[in-house]
């Protein structure tokens, strides 16, 4: 015990490897310890070793010239009682024994004379099994085992050998007259061995890949300071839409990959953590306003890395819920013979509103005739303008509403995190508490997260690892968006008049002093209106991997995602809304298991190198929600539904079940010609029972060309590869119990049951449909990867067009003269094409400056095929029409387009409504350019979108109260358009607030172009010197500066941030933008010290 | 051997599977329910969506008795969608006729007579609005689910011989006796099934009434029905249908609701005028006079809007939180009388039933007895040229806020009504609008109606 303490105590510090050394000594009678120091920082390798141990060695005197690590430390032993023994990158000195006889001895007896024993290694000192060792100009051929060992007989001694392994470069030694060799394989640069995390956690080489697949790096997500992951990746996925809902702390966000495909139900991609689904859905929303997305429970900085499968083919072996793309993230984790790093980071972020702009010249009124509030309780700001208004004699006072109601946000984010590993373990450790304060007043964030994981060889056949997060999260927010005679009070902020002064918040009477009726003071809101939620999470994964032969691997994964979650909403009674108090309390109690049993084997025959994996998955996904309402609150400032009148409850209860079987095979034909195959067969619980199996798969080719071009044509085209795939992908996208037509608890109206102390039940409105199938998602992608000037510029690019077909429509809607109104059917399709590219540059590489940019692009098209019978449109969904378009009350026009105007001079409403706008964006681009200049790094994050329209009803509501900043020019207005009567250009002209209020009546006014371009976020980063720490416990460090938001071009776009869907991140909300918390502007600093 | 063993374990795998799978029964709602469990329910649904909803809502402001604080172009001014429409037709066929069916035939395989009677009783009543808002509806092939997605629509007349079969057939049931009675499930009478037998006959005369003018018909004919139905019918103000309530939080009538400050709804000049110009007593104990002025003051729809608070309201009786929803009262019954006895025996006929109908109203109001004699004096007697103005303009007062009151206004057209300012169309309208849900998932020719067109009894 003691002895493995004085291991760790005077472990060396690790450095990076260099890369295969050769090692030359030249010392006298010096210490043991001296001399490995000298090796270590030749070689590249760390040491572990007991000070007592080499000091009771002695002295020793060694001179040799560039000799191989193993030489070196033969030499350095020789006649001492000591051994070692390599293990990835660390040299372990210990003591000889009889029973720890030097391993590399004890695998073969001593080599004869003219035999040759090696070691080979790839360029991280891990050992290259079946590696092909030849002698030049003979026909002596052999292979690395499993540990990259071989041993050739009688080879003479100035032979040369050619060593060759797929992925390496092959490389010649000449054996000079050694009995054993080691030698150090370089990646081939066709191969860099970019490995990925694939579906099922399964880790793979990315150049033998049939499909997409996008990874961000962990530095990169924490580099965007957001606590959301999902926003940390906005813009810079290829192919995948990331739209956060709104500025309020925690709010949900959404992620949509390569379009969506269903047409009520769920579109968002699945979430994994290593290897285990997790719950993202939107939660918290008990009143009007984004919830959060339950991915928020997740801590940015214990991820490593996030990998983006994108299409059908990548994630078939997920099946069902992967067929939505899948957000693969993987976790840090410790390592092996890892000395122990000890992090600290911690940032404060101070955040600004981006509003948007109001008129700030025209005083409460109508007409242009003054209004005071106090007295008149008018919505209207048409007053007369403030210069001009005296009220009393006096120049009347002008108060800024946005500025009196909003205040600076403030963030802190401090991250400790622990990691390291023994001989035969590693642990990572962190906690971070994240707390951010909103610029609504009252409105917070706040995450602690813990996080542990452990990972341990039990014995060298089995190794495991084990993982727990602790997450609690913490919301208050305030209802959000138009809220018409409901609290909320950006609403009345935004319509605020100049004139009226928001204070006191109550008249003498103990009343609420409003400028308005039927509307909160706002500042009430802020004191009797809130929405809070509090979830306790734990998600822990164990792994166990067991390896009986080198070529065959059995593991076993389980999974838990557990939360309980809190939700309160309090409204107190309203003397203005003539309510009477109403408290929620809403507990969610979440539980989801997952099981995944992998067997994979791996071999070569010839040529073909074959994998195979056979899998199994079993899934439980449970859901407990327990609601009370109480209405009528009769204590005040008592948050207890025990206060309320009238107290009503439900309970219910959700479970969810899947089983699956699923293979996968990948051949690669001299690492060329890969073909991969998958197929799968699930069930599931919530389709009906002979339906409930269903089979389904995916098969792709890839052709890296680059291995087959001639000489001169490689050196330009370092690596390229052109791939094909087709998937068919079943999908269960509905909700449980979706088959049958039960009786609910009645509620009519404003009337629960049970009432007046009698139960009352109903048939359900909805009819179960007992004949429920899957749907199927199928597509077909082709894409193609090129890499040249020496793998300086990398171009990635697909295009796929995929068909969703018997496409589940939970809640389609049927004639109420059946009984019902609505039903689930399967039969929706939806079609999306699309192209996505990905270039990364190294603009410039050298000693001091390095310049990278990455730039992504993205355009997708989507089609509503059908719906259901005669259905021709639901919602927002319009057959032949793209998903989510938007539907509503329009102006009438002539073939030209041009508008009818009537004779009075405003535009003719159209007796039909319409088409009149798509939130879909043309395309979708982002651009990263990061430079370092010694220690010195900047980063900035351009994010594009052209096009996709918003309903802005910030704007149509504000033309009706005149707060709008285009209302600020009031002169008459004439319409330009064509008289409906005459045929003429419009010559009538109307006052400016006749026509705005005309308008906000009307939805096409309020459709906008939401094109953006965001300078998302710039960071400018210092690497502290390591001379400062000299004296100091700490290794090293960082400071960086960030800006997020700093600049948004969006021409079209009146109120503010054009990005974002006020009432959450589902289908049917995605563009409605309206009297939303506004996103921020946030300046952070942050500092990471590692001791 | 082995091979068989191998085929067992999958077998085995694949029925274990099976099973793990199969937790798709949902535990958070019965699958079968007894009677009383919807009757209850259905009662209310009866009250807050049929008497309440969207379509009542409406026609109040068609009969100038409820008015928008909004601008014009808007409901009070005729402007109509077909997707408005979608919530009261809903309600009545997924929420009220659906689960009245599904009761119905509950009761009949349990042989529980009395809640059969009842579901038939209520299936009357709520077709006869159905069909009364948009005149031919689906119902023969209704409430099939799958079996039947796309259910044509009866003939408006078929619908009138239904309900006046399902009340009679009713009557019958009520007729054996049975013990089994409903209980507090029956918010409505509380089980007694004297009070619905009296409620089948007043329906009857109602639904005979309506056909007075209905092609095919006969006047004199329909009133002698409805004569007849009516000596069974209902015989004081406690037969009235009405559903009662507690007026706490989250337990108000549709009417409170209806006319929370958030709506804008307000009453209109035209009911409040002519109750002020007649002298009519009630005139405080069914409106509140408008907050700003204390006066009693309607809104003149179409003109220009000001705020809520300077128009008046209905008082406590009619829209207060804890005020009882009127569905079918004994006034209306002397009313039907005396409509009935005014075509066949002529006014002086009426004339006693006229006087009482109205009492009985006032009665409810707890107008003093100098105050109704003085009304009825100023209000003078029925004569040859007045009579069917006076009965129908004084059931109007009687059935404020009810649904009835538009049949009545288009069977006889009192009370007089003058088309709005500001109108969108160039006649009051005469019905309601099919439902866009409808529309889109079962067109039937009979959905091509306007607003203006007029139902087939409507002459």
């Amino acid at each position: 015990m003691r002895f493995i303490a004085l291991l760790l105590l005077c472990a060396c510090l690790q450095v990076h490897a260099k890369g295969y050394s050769q090692i030359t000594l030249s010392e006298t009678n010096a210490p043991l310890q001296k001399v490995f120091k000298k090796i270590q920082k030749q070689s590249g390798y760390g040491f572990l070793f007991s000070v007592q141990l080499l000091q009771q060695a002695g002295p020793v005197t060694v001179k040799v010239s560039n000799v191989s690590l193993q030489k070196a430390l033969e030499e350095c032993l020789k006649g001492k009682e000591l051994d070692y023994e390599i293990q990835t990158q660390t040299v372990i000195i210990k003591k000889r024994t009889a029973t720890a006889v030097n391993l590399r001895q004890a695998a073969s007896p001593p080599p004869l004379p003219g035999d040759i024993q090696g070691h080979i290694t790839d360029s991280t000192g891990n050992p290259v099994a079946g590696a092909t060792v030849s002698v030049k100009g003979s026909n002596v051929t052999t292979q690395t085992n499993s540990s990259g060992e071989f041993l050739l007989k009688g080879i003479s001694s100035n032979a040369t050998l050619i060593i060759s392994s797929i992925g390496f470069e092959t490389k010649e030694v000449n054996v000079g007259g050694l009995t054993t060799v080691s030698v150090r394989l370089n990646t081939s640069a066709a191969a860099l061995k970019d490995v990925v995390v694939t579906a099922l956690g399964i880790t793979r080489e990315k150049r033998g890949l049939t499909y997409s697949t996008q990874e961000i790096k962990g530095a990169a997500i924490l580099r965007t300071k957001e606590p959301n992951v999902l926003n940390a990746l906005q813009g810079q996925v290829s192919g995948a839409q990331i739209t956060s809902s709104s500025g309020a702390p925690g709010s949900s966000t959404r992620i949509i990959i390569r379009g969506p495909t269903s047409v009520l139900g769920d579109n968002e991609a699945l979430i994994v953590v290593d290897g285990l689904p997790i719950n993202n859905a939107e939660t918290g929303a008990l009143t009007s306003g984004a919830g959060s997305s339950r991915i928020i429970d997740i801590d940015p900085a214990t991820i490593e890395t996030v990998n983006i499968l994108k299409g059908a083919a990548a994630t078939a072996l997920y099946g069902s819920s992967g067929a939505r793309g899948v957000v693969i993230i993987t976790t840090r984790s410790g390592g092996i013979n890892r000395k122990p790093v000890i992090s600290f980071s911690s940032s404060v972020s101070r955040d600004k509103g981006i509003f948007p702009k109001f008129q700030d010249k025209y005083a409460q009124g109508i007409d242009g005739e003054f209004q005071d509030g106090d007295i008149v309780k008018s919505s209207a700001s048409w007053g007369p303008l403030m210069d001009t208004l005296k009220i009393n004699g006096r120049p009347a006072p002008k108060y800024d509403p946005i500025k009196m109601f909003f205040q600076t946000g403030l963030a802190t984010n401090n991250t400790v995190s622990l990691n390291g590993g023994n001989n035969n373990s590693g642990y990572y450790m962190s906690y971070s508490y994240f707390s951010q304060k909103g610029i609504v007043p009252s409105t917070y964030f706040k995450r602690n997260s813990l996080f542990v994981k452990y990972n341990s060889r039990i014995t060298e056949k089995l190794t495991s690892t084990f993982q727990l997060t602790y997450t609690n999260s913490d919301q208050r927010r305030e209802p959000e968006g138009a809220t018409f005679g409901q609290p909320g009070p950006i609403f009345v902020v935004y319509n605020q008049p100049i004139s009226w002064n928001p204070f006191p918040i109550y008249n003498t009477d103990g009343t609420q002093r409003v400028f308005r009726n039927g509307r909160n003071n706002p500042y009430w809101d802020l004191q009797n209106v809130y929405n809070k939620y509090n979830v306790n999470r734990f998600i822990s994964v164990v792994t166990l991997n067991y390896q009986p032969a080198k070529w065959l691997t059995v593991s076993d994964r389980l999974g838990g995602d557990i939360f309980t979650e809190q939700d309160n909403y309090k409204e107190s009674p309203s003397d203005a809304l003539n309510t009477p108090g109403t408290l929620i309390d809403n507990n969610i109690n979440f539980r989801q298991f997952n099981n995944d049993l992998i067997i994979s084997a791996n071999r070569q025959f010839s040529d073909f190198n074959i994998n195979l994996i056979l899998g199994n998955n079993i899934y439980s996904s449970y859901t407990q929600r327990h609601n009370i309402q109480g209405v009528g609150l009769a204590v005040n400032d008592f948050d207890n539904v025990s206060s309320a009148a009238t107290i009503t409850a439900s309970n219910k209860h959700f479970l969810q079940r899947k089983v699956g079987f699923y293979a996968q095979a990948n051949i690669d034909y001299k690492k060329f010609l890969v073909l991969s195959a998958t197929g799968r067969y699930d069930g599931s619980s919530v389709l009906a029972r002979d339906n409930a199996f269903y089979p389904y798969g995916s098969i792709g080719a890839n052709f890296i060309f680059s291995e087959l071009l001639s000489s001169n044509l490689s050196k330009a085209i370092s690596f390229g590869k052109l791939r094909v795939s087709y998937a068919s992908v079943g999908n269960d996208n509905v909700g449980v119990y979706s088959l049958q037509t039960p009786y609910l608890a009645a509620t009519i109206n404003n009337i629960q049951f049970p009432y007046q102390g009698q139960a009352g039940f109903l048939l359900t409105q909805t009819l179960g449909n007992p004949h429920l199938k899957n749907e199927r998602l199928n597509e077909f992608e082709i894409g193609g990867e090129v890499k040249v000037f020496n793998n300086r510029i990398a171009i990635e690019g697909a295009w796929f067009s995929r068909t969703s077909v018997d496409g589940i429509i939970p809640g389609v809607s049927i004639s109420s003269a059946t009984g019902f109104s609505g039903t689930t059917v399967n039969s929706a399709r939806i079609s999306n094409k699309g192209f996505e590219l990905l270039v990364t540059a190294a603009a410039v590489r050298s000693k001091d400056f390095n310049w990278n940019i990455t730039a992504n692009f993205t355009k997708i098209r989507n089609k509503v095929l059908s719906l259901y019978g005669n259905l021709t449109s639901l919602g927002r969904i319009v057959v032949g029409q793209p998903y989510n378009i938007f539907f509503g009350s329009r102006f009438r026009r002539t073939d030209k387009g041009e508008v009818l105007v009537d004779p009075d001079g405003f535009p003719v409403l159209d007796d039909v409504p319409g088409i009149i706008g798509d939130a879909n964006p043309d395309w979708l681009a982002g651009l990263s350019n990061s430079f370092q200049y010694k220690r010195f790094t900047l980063s900035f994050f351009i994010d594009i979108k052209k096009g996709g329209d918003v309903y802005n009803s910030t704007e149509l509501n504000d033309y009706f109260f005149g707060t709008a900043k285009s209302t600020e020019n009031r002169a008459p207005i004439i319409y330009k358009g064509i008289g409906i009567d005459d045929n003429k250009p419009n010559k009538v002209q109307v006052s400016a607030q006749d026509l705005y209020r005309y308008y906000s009546d009307i939805d096409e006014p309020a459709i906008q172009d939401a094109s953006f371009i965001k300078l998302r976020n710039v960071t400018l980063g210092y690497d502290l010197n390591k001379q400062l720490f000299r004296r100091s416990p700490f290794k090293s460090g960082a400071v960086t500066l960030t800006g997020k938001n700093l600049w948004i071009h969006a021409p079209h776009f009146t109120s503010g941030d054009p990005e974002g869907s006020t009432y959450g991140s589902s289908n049917e909300n995605q563009g409605v933008l309206g009297y939303a918390y506004p996103s921020t502007r946030s300046f952070i600093i942050s500092l990471k010290l590692d001791f | 051997m082995k091979k068989i063993f191998i085929l067992y374990s999958i077998l085995l795998l694949l029925s274990g599977c099976k099973k793990y799978i199969d937790v798709n029964q949902d535990p958070n709602n019965p699958a079968d329910v007894r009677e009383s469990l919807i009757l209850a329910p259905v009662e209310v649904a009866i009250s807050q969506l049929q008497n309440g909803g969207r379509g009542v809502y409406v026609t109040a402001m068609y009969l100038q008795n409820a008015a928008l604080a909004q601008d014009a172009p808007n409901t009070d001014t005729y402007r109509a969608t077909n997707a408005e429409m979608n919530s009261t037709w809903n309600d009545l066929y997924t929420t009220i006729l659906k689960n009245l069916r599904l009761l119905q035939s509950k009761a009949e395989a349990n042989k529980k007579q009395n809640y059969v009677a009842v579901a038939k009783i209520l299936t009357a009543f709520a077709l006869g609005t159905a069909t009364d808002m948009w005149g031919d509806i689906p119902y023969s092939q209704a409430f099939n689910g799958f079996e039947k997605l796309n259910p044509v629509y009866d003939k408006q007349e078929e619908v009138y011989k239904t309900m006046q079969q399902l009340l009679d057939e009713a009557i019958v049931h009520i007729g054996k006796n049975d013990v089994i009675v409903p209980g507090k499930d029956d918010f409505y009478y509380g089980g007694d099934m004297e009070a619905w037998k009296k409620l089948a006959y007043t329906l009857k005369a109602r639904y005979f009434m309506h056909l007075t003018k209905a092609p095919g018909y006969d006047a004199a004919t329909q009133a002698d029905l409805a004569l007849a139905a009516l000596d069974n019918g209902m015989q004081s103000n406690d037969d009235d249908l009405k559903m009662g309530y507690t007026g706490a939080a989250g337990q108000e009538g549709p009417w409170f609701l209806n006319f929370q400050p958030g709506e804008a709804l307000v009453l209109a000049s035209t009911f409040v005028d002519n109750l002020i110009s007649r002298g009519d007593p009630r005139l405080p104990a069914m409106v509140r006079p408008a907050e700003s002025s204390g006066q009693y003051r309607g809104r003149i729809i179409g003109s220009t809007i000001e705020a809520p608070e300077n128009y008046s309201y209905p008082s406590d009786f009619y829209a207060g939180n804890g005020a009882s929803n009127y569905l079918v009262t004994f006034t209306e019954a002397l009313f039907l009388k005396a409509e009935a006895l005014l075509l066949k025996n002529g006014y002086a006929a009426a004339q006693p039933l006229y006087t009482a109908a109205i009492e009985s109203h006032m009665e409810k109001l707890h107008i003093s007895s100098t105050d109704v004699a003085d009304y009825l004096a100023a209000r003078g007697t029925l004569t040859n040229g007045n009579a069917l103005r006076l009965i129908m303009e004084e059931k109007a007062v009687g059935n404020f806020l009810n649904f009835e009151t538009y049949n009545d206004w288009r069977r006889t057209g009192y009370p007089t009504l003058t088309i709005v300012q500001n109108a969108v169309t160039d006649a009051i309208p005469r019905r309601l609008l099919y439902p866009e849900s409808e529309k889109i998932n079962n067109p039937q020719p009979q959905q091509s109606a306007k607003l203006t067109d007029k139902v087939w009894w409507d002459n």
